[in-house]
């Protein structure tokens, strides 16, 4: 079976997914005990508000009804109108949804790059201090949750050393026009991006450095490697050119789960920062009984953690020439 | 001009209880040209002894004396930066076990033949050395264009090929085939074995054939080196080897590897182990298994005996060669030996009459 | 050999010694292995301090075992408001005069109660689906594991939030979340260790010898990759513990339940993170420090699951 084919029918699985993930959505979010309706009806509602409002969502229909209606709502993106901010969801939902992607990304691609460099130089220098020191620092960082790592650079940083600002985005008051360059590009914005990215970036490096490390150890084993030296390669090619390139092919597929784990992270992030994304306002927005609000958070990390585990996926088979495509 | 003289070389490993003596006083010349096999059981020393010449050893390794001279340089005196440059692959080449392993998977073949082509030959384009790759293919019996294969997708004889162009692009003067045939079926194991000869001839490259298949060995090589307890205990030609050795262990070797015509023939394996080479003393290494070893084999280390024609031995009884070879044709030699250190009244088997009816009396 | 039947006490004490020599093995593991012992010796602390954190009383023998903590960690007003440490109170007190280091200790028991389950259920859940999935092959497969797809698709604290909201945010609900979540990476792993035991001759001669599915599975597969599940267990122990301690902190926790999560949850709506350095680091020091330790631990146990790390 060629890659287009591989591709074809993960692509149908990718389908059936995101289908049961909707499905999941609903069961959650509609028949769970307890009175499904007080979950989007507001405390001091009169009787008619509240059987006018049973009526406008649809909440007195069977349930298939209902379900056939969530499906379409879901595919055109309605996500219906936000209870707390009277707004389209959707138009809230983006704002915040950018907001999280440059945050966690960052945070993301910084704890990839330092992660990475760091085990394959762990795994050269086997057996070395720094190995060793290596190891605990990152098990260190690795049993803190994300709101602790957060709270400590916060205290310290922000309350003890006054270097950085304590939460939002960027100073009240300033630009909030402007094109996607003055919203993430101005030094204003990188100041306030700094801690919360910090934060994840320490969080998320340990697993691409053990998992790097583990990896460089077993591939310097290879006999390959050997004949690399016998050839007379200098000791850098055969680290970054053969070595790292080998060990690099398990770290893509956890690449796609860490994007799972930071859409979670993001969550607690934002809320130790009070930066304006996704996880902070599903987190307010459950808090408030806001449920459109709550569910579209919901679903839009879900679908970005599905796509990503599917681009895992393909690049894995598009990397390692050895795979074959069942 | 000796194209390889290696001198006393001594290569230890560090273990927790002391030195690994893995190679312990091994001297060796080869000739241009000339294929000479290291023959023995695995833990011998011959994969030391071999790759010490390139220094291709782990880092608990240490060449702690003797001298490696590759035409004229003494290559222990090379920096690690000279040694590269110099002398790995452009002047000495290697063939590993699995060839299929010996290659970076996630590259193509003529992609990594190419990498070690320019990187050694300065004036070469990565175009010239991919014809190189190309041509070497179409010398081994492999179809050129399978250049941009990749590793994984060629069967076992086919990748042992592909490792001979990698060891050959350079056409080095020696190259170190590290038991080329054993992961191989026998009958693809002959072909590659006519290849390699064949391409060693072309480019007159020496070949140091490092293997425990005496079979092979008979057939490659010009001449043989028997390597126990990392020494070298006997090197002569080929013929000799196979048709006159005098070494005990040489001996034993030879019953391990019946001739397949001959249905008589009974298959004598050599017993107990390997010897423990962490400070292992004085004396022969093979006395605790040899069948005719005496109180003297214990205490000192044979001196090297010759007898014309570069054929060297280390053994105490190398001169009583007629009963050796005698002795070490029967099964109850080897297998009714009692292994270990005899004590001073029992002698063991051999010697004089006077001893042969003492232990009939003890029995 | 005698024909004398052994007597149940001979019995028994064959079983304990047989136990006690199966432990040794196990612990052999961290035979040189600093980061292990270490790890072992934290978590050791935890366990008794957990166990020990409030007084006991036996109505039958009239005893009371005394506990931990110096003070009830609910009562109010047992120190001033929002002081340092000082003697009576070492990690000082609350905004509402609790002690802080009653607290600590007390939480320790949530800890343990939250890890242990949680990991438990999961791991449970997941070596059972990936078993079955991985013998059984086929429909039942692909299901299971396209189930497992989904279940990998769902982000771990949001989906643990929305539980909890709808639910209720008891300690139970907590774990219920945790547990449907992460039961998910053992059963891949555990599948495909199955998988690759399934090709073995072990398997093929018992079901030569006409042993039934569910008896290959338990009896003779099962023990076989009981060491990964450990491992995955140590592994799920730490993920509940942070997950737990994450929710309590975005407010989701166990009103009833005080975890060290919780703890900082206060410190935050107190408004007190500014100055009340002591109420905010000893929390979230000992999740660290727990996590830790079973991370340790997990290293070691990772050893006797794949050999070739031993060189590590």
């Amino acid at each position: 079976m060629g890659l287009r084919a591989y591709v074809v029918r993960r692509l149908l699985q990718l389908v059936v997914t995101f289908w049961a993930f909707f499905t999941l959505l609903f069961v959650l979010f509609r028949m769970m005990p307890g009175d499904p309706t007080s979950m989007f009806i507001m405390d001091g509602m009169t009787p008619e508000q509240r059987e006018q409002r049973i009526a406008e969502l649809g909440l007195d229909q069977p349930l298939y009804v209902q379900y056939v209606e969530y499906l379409q709502q879901l595919l055109t993106g309605d996500f219906g109108q936000s209870f707390i901010y009277n707004d389209p969801v959707i138009d809230i939902i983006t704002v915040r949804f950018m907001n999280t992607i440059v945050l966690m990304g960052t945070a993301l691609f910084f704890a990839y790059v330092i992660g990475i460099t760091f085990g394959a130089l762990m795994g050269w220098w086997r057996d070395s201090r720094f190995e060793r020191g290596g190891i605990v620092v990152t098990l260190m960082a690795r049993s803190s949750p994300e709101f602790w790592v957060g709270i400590v650079l916060l205290v310290v940083f922000v309350f003890w050393l006054g270097w950085f600002p304590s939460s939002g985005m960027r100073t009240t008051g300033g630009e909030l026009g402007g094109g996607f360059v003055a919203r993430y590009g101005s030094l204003d914005f990188l100041h306030h991006l700094f801690l919360p990215a910090l934060t994840g970036a320490i969080v998320y490096l340990a697993t691409p450095t053990l998992l790097m490390r583990s990896t460089m150890l077993d591939v310097l084993n290879a006999d390959f490697i050997e004949i690399k030296k016998a050839e007379g390669l200098p000791e850098r090619t055969v680290l970054y050119k053969h070595a790292a390139r080998n060990s690099i092919l398990p770290i893509v597929t956890v690449a796609a789960i860490a994007t799972g784990a930071a859409m979670g992270g993001s969550v607690v992030i934002e809320t130790v920062f009070n930066w304006p994304g996704m996880g902070r306002e599903m987190v307010s927005a459950v808090n408030q009984n806001d449920y459109p609000l709550a569910m579209a958070a919901f679903f839009l990390m879900g679908s970005v953690v599905i796509i990503m585990n599917f681009v895992a996926d393909l690049l894995y088979v598009y990397l390692d020439p050895r795979v074959e495509y069942e | 001009m000796t194209l390889l003289d290696i001198n006393g070389l001594k290569t230890y490993y560090r273990a927790d209880d002391g030195w690994v003596r893995a190679t312990d006083d091994a001297s060796l010349s080869i000739e241009r040209g000339e294929t000479v096999g290291l023959v023995g059981e695995s833990g011998s020393g011959k994969t030391t002894l071999a790759k010490s010449i390139i220094r291709l050893l782990p880092d608990n390794a240490e060449i702690r004396d003797g001298s490696i001279e590759f035409e004229g340089t003494e290559v222990t005196d090379l920096s690690d930066r000279e040694l590269r440059k110099q002398i790995r692959w452009s002047e000495i080449s290697m063939i590993p076990q699995n060839a299929m392993n010996g290659f970076d998977p996630v590259y193509t073949v003529g992609e990594q033949i190419v990498e070690v082509v320019t990187y050694h030959e300065n004036d070469t384009s990565k175009a010239e050395a991919r014809e190189r790759a190309r041509d070497l293919f179409d010398d081994l019996g492999i179809d050129p264009d399978r250049v941009d294969d990749y590793p994984h997708q060629f069967s076992g004889g086919m990748a042992q090929r592909a490792m001979i162009a990698l060891a050959l692009s350079l056409s080095p003067s020696l190259v170190l085939a590290d038991e080329p045939t054993t992961a191989l079926d026998v009958v693809i194991q002959d072909r590659i074995l006519d290849t390699i000869k064949e391409m060693q001839t072309e480019i007159n490259s020496a070949m140091i054939m490092v293997t425990h298949d005496m079979s092979v060995v008979s057939e490659t090589c010009d001449r043989i080196a028997v390597v126990y307890g990392g020494r070298i205990v006997e090197i002569a030609d080929a013929e000799t080897i196979i048709t006159n050795p005098r070494h005990p262990y040489t001996l034993g070797l030879r019953n391990a590897f019946p001739d397949i015509s001959d249905d008589d023939q009974e298959l004598i394996s050599i017993p107990g182990t390997p010897p423990d080479l962490v400070d292992p003393g004085e004396g022969c290494r093979f006395a605790p298994r040899c069948p005719f070893a005496r109180e003297e084999c214990w205490k000192a280390t044979p001196e090297t005996e010759s007898y014309g024609n570069g054929h060297r031995v280390k053994c105490h009884r190398a001169d009583e060669i007629d009963y050796l070879q005698e002795e070490a044709g029967k099964k109850s030699t080897w297998h009714d030996q009692e292994l270990g250190r005899p004590s001073d009244d029992t002698a063991p088997i051999g010697g004089d009459q006077k001893a042969e009816s003492e232990v009939e009396l003890d029995d | 050999m005698s024909t004398e039947r052994t007597s149940p006490v001979d019995a028994a004490t064959a079983t304990i010694g047989d136990g006690v020599s199966y432990v040794q093995t196990k612990l052999e593991v961290f035979e040189g292995d600093r980061l292990g012992q270490i790890g072992l010796v934290i978590l050791a602390v935890f366990l008794f301090v957990g166990i020990f954190a409030r007084p006991y009383t036996l109505e039958l023998l009239d005893l009371t075992i005394p506990g931990l903590a110096p003070h009830d960690p609910t009562e109010r007003a047992v120190g001033g408001r929002l002081e340092g440490p000082s003697a009576d109170h070492p990690f000082g007190t609350t905004d509402m005069g609790r002690d802080v280091l009653s607290q600590l200790i007390a939480g320790t028991r949530v800890t343990l109660l939250v890890g242990s389950l949680a990991a438990f259920m999961a791991v449970f859940i997941g070596t059972n689906v990936g078993l079955i999935s991985a013998y059984f092959g086929g429909w039942v497969d692909d299901t299971l594991m396209r189930i497992t797809d989904v279940v990998y698709g769902v982000p771990f604290l949001p989906f643990a939030i929305v539980l909890v909201a709808i639910l209720g945010s008891s300690l139970f609900n907590i774990i219920l979340a945790i547990v449907l979540i992460l039961w998910r990476s053992t059963a891949r792993v555990i599948r495909s260790q199955v998988l690759s035991h399934k090709q073995r001759p072990y398997v093929e001669s018992a079901q030569a010898i006409g042993a039934g599915h569910v008896r290959i599975m338990y009896r003779h597969i099962l023990p076989n990759v009981l060491p990964l599940t450990f491992l995955y267990a140590a592994f799920a122990v730490a993920w509940a513990v942070i997950a737990e301690a994450s929710l309590s902190f975005l407010g989701f926790g166990d009103p009833d339940m005080l975890s060290w999560g919780e703890m900082i949850y206060n410190v935050y709506t107190a408004n007190a993170i500014r100055e009340a350095w002591w109420w905010v680091f000893p929390p979230g020091i000992a999740i660290m420090l727990f996590v830790m330790a079973v991370f340790f631990i997990g290293r070691t146990l990772e050893k006797e699951v794949n050999p070739e790390l031993q060189h590590q």
